[in-house]
């Protein structure tokens, strides 16, 4: 569906997650998952992760069946993990022992990007925190910090020397203006609203990123807003296609 | 307390698991023996009246989906009223789901596929595309249908209008256009999610209320688990709430869960007609006995209700409805006595799980709540004994 759509970077839709923290909390030592609460202002509901002891990964997740240099994984960012966890354990340790060896893991497996959700961070504000823990990470794969359903303003300008190669923005939370003109890292663009059940106009999809390109960023992926699982699979595959439709006209101009 | 004894009045929330025979079957798929004996055992096991012709049928060509439906009422019905409590329903068993049910029987609704809700559980969603008004009321007929059977006291369990509202997809009230680069302001926002619940609440939810009261309902609950999911809506929850039931006469609860319950207050307060929320507070709670604050962290929040103007009754979650783990009767029990030390009246206790059992296998959720009453029971010893004790003195 994601090739036939033309999207560039193909993931395995996290169809073997119950949510964005449980695989992990599973996965490792120290970590459980249990209470069940509400995702943001969503409908959707995840288990809170308990910390028991010391966490530390077992066994790193099993890699998807994708082709080498081709797929991207998604993870919690070190700081979205340690908030599912009450801050009962620091985003650093988080990311030193749990986090860094799931992406070694990737890393050998062929992931062209790890994509990291934060969808806490615009709420909480804690950069200084959030960038601390980003450093325990390994670098034998690019990074990205993905801001999934948030405002987006404000934060942008902290993050731009964070040790991450592209940050994810929400476009119907961000407004354009708050990207810094000649931004220092690429921009993965969040022009789906994956809340919405209506289908986007890939025209103004085109425009919005045109738009976008002229405050030169370093670069520019389109990308949707947050995860897919907010609509239906065939609003989804279609919601896709559109994605795909947006990004011909830019890369015909560019 | 009556005749010197105090009673704590035990219910159930709303959804049981179907059994496997009624799935199958209104699937359309054939029927194993073993689906078959589950019918045979539990009909058994509960004393199902007349359970020998479900199972006899069963063997022969699939009666029909009604029919099945009404058996799984009974069976159902029968597992609560077994299981020691005092009010009861049938678990749902001829719904197709809380927020589908309702919106296959309002007009102004289309479609739109399954979505996750949560772990990999998902529901049917739809999005409002019209003018919405009721179809036909939804649960005249199981209601006159468990009228008949019951001999527990009934309470009908109803899908609120502000979770209607925003389990929905909003295609009618809310902008649709120039929404990129946060082109909508949230006062637009606001705006139609009051205008689409409150017409939910009057043109939806208060016709089929006003039905099932006709029918002799003596005691609605309205489910509203999304009412927190936006926390700058509650007023708008509180006032399809209020546009719902006023003036209607009948007890009317309200069921909440796996919410911040701090963020319904002070909300709450300007609630009209609601004598009780049943409240899911075990899913946070350690498994640890004891009657301290310490070791009672899930139920910190009770005293908000408790302090509520209007002294409603606080339906006290004591069963977490996402674990396979029986809580034993004696955890129940502290978890109640903590509640009616900080309520200082267990006349505004009433005992529950977290909320409905449908995701636990019929043998979870039987043992589940018949240590829920039986820990009520402990409870129950336990004030009584206190209570007696500075008169023997």
């Amino acid at each position: 569906m994601q090739e036939s759509a033309g999207l560039d970077l193909v993931a395995d839709g996290l169809l073997r997650a119950q949510d964005l923290f449980r695989p992990l909390a599973e996965a490792a030592v120290g970590l459980s998952a249990r209470p069940i609460v509400r995702f943001l202002d969503t409908n959707t509901f995840l288990r809170a992760v308990l910390v028991e002891g010391k966490p530390r990964l077992a066994q790193p997740l099993p890699t998807p069946d994708l082709p080498a240099g081709r797929w991207l994984a998604t993870l919690p960012s070190p700081f979205a993990f340690a908030r599912a966890a009450g801050d009962e354990v620091g985003a650093s340790a988080l990311a030193a022992d749990v986090l860094a060896p799931q992406i070694e893991a990737y890393a050998e497996a062929g992931c062209a990007l790890v994509v990291l959700s934060d969808p806490f961070l615009a709420g909480e504000k804690r950069v200084g925190e959030l960038v601390e823990a980003l450093n325990e990470l390994p670098t034998s794969v690019p990074v990205a910090l993905w801001l999934p359903f948030s405002d987006a303003s404000g934060l942008l300008e902290e993050l731009a020397d964070a040790p991450v190669a592209a940050i994810g923005v929400d476009f119907y939370a961000t407004p354009l203006d708050a990207v810094p003109q000649d931004y220092p890292k690429e921009i993965l663009a969040g022009l789906i609203d994956t809340r919405s059940s209506r289908v986007e106009d890939p025209k103004e999809l085109t425009d919005f990123a045109g738009r976008l390109l002229q405050r030169k960023p370093a670069g520019l992926s389109l990308v949707p807003n947050g995860d897919l699982q907010f609509v239906s699979e065939p609003i989804a595959r279609e919601k896709l296609a559109r994605l795909g439709a947006a990004k011909t006209p830019l890369e015909e101009a560019a | 307390m009556s005749d010197g004894k105090l009673h704590l009045l035990t219910h159930e929330v709303g959804s049981l698991a179907k059994p496997p025979w009624l799935v199958k079957a209104s699937a359309g798929q054939p029927l194993a023996e073993e689906d078959v004996e589950h019918a045979r055992q539990w009909g058994e096991r509960l004393q199902v009246a007349g359970h020998e012709e479900l199972v006899e049928s069963l063997r022969g060509p699939a009666p029909g989906a009604e029919e099945l439906g009404r058996w799984s009422s009974r069976y159902a019905l029968r597992l609560l009223e077994s299981a020691g409590l005092d009010v009861v329903y049938d678990g749902e068993q001829q719904r197709t789901e809380m927020y589908a049910w309702a919106v296959a029987h309002a007009n102004g609704f289309e479609p739109r596929g399954t979505v996750r809700s949560f772990d990999n559980k998902y529901y049917s969603k739809s999005a409002v595309t019209g003018p919405i008004s009721l179809r036909e009321p939804y649960h005249n007929d199981e209601l006159s249908f468990l009228q008949s059977v019951a001999q527990a006291e009934l309470k009908i369990p109803i899908t609120g209008a502000y979770t209607l509202a925003v389990w929905s997809y909003d295609e009618r009230y809310g902008p649709q256009k120039d929404r990129l680069g946060a082109g909508v302001r949230r006062e637009d926002e606001l705006r139609a999610r009051r205008e689409f619940a409150l017409d939910i609440a009057r043109d939806l939810i208060r016709p089929n209320l006003e039905a099932l009261i006709g029918l002799g309902a003596g005691w609605i609950q309205i489910d509203e688990p999304g009412a927190s999911t936006e926390p700058d809506e509650l007023d708008i929850f509180v006032e399809s709430f209020n546009a719902s039931v006023d003036g209607l006469d009948c007890l009317f609860s309200t069921h909440l869960c796996f919410s911040d319950y701090e963020l319904f207050f002070p909300a709450l307060e300007r609630m009209s007609g609601c004598r009780q929320y049943a409240v899911g507070f075990a899913n946070y709670d350690t498994r640890e006995l004891g009657v301290g604050a310490d070791k009672r962290p899930g139920y910190q929040v009770i005293s908000r209700f408790r302090d509520l103007p209007y002294e409603p009754i606080l339906g006290l979650g004591v069963l977490d409805i996402h674990s396979d783990w029986i809580e034993p009767a004696e955890l129940v029990r502290d978890r109640i006595l903590y509640a009616v030390d900080v309520f200082g009246d267990p006349g505004r206790i009433h005992i529950t799980p977290d909320c409905g059992l449908r995701t636990r296998s019929w043998d979870v959720a039987y043992e589940k709540l018949v240590r829920m009453v039986e820990g009520t029971r402990l409870a129950e010893h336990e004030l009584e004994r206190a209570h007696a004790a500075p008169a023997a003195r």
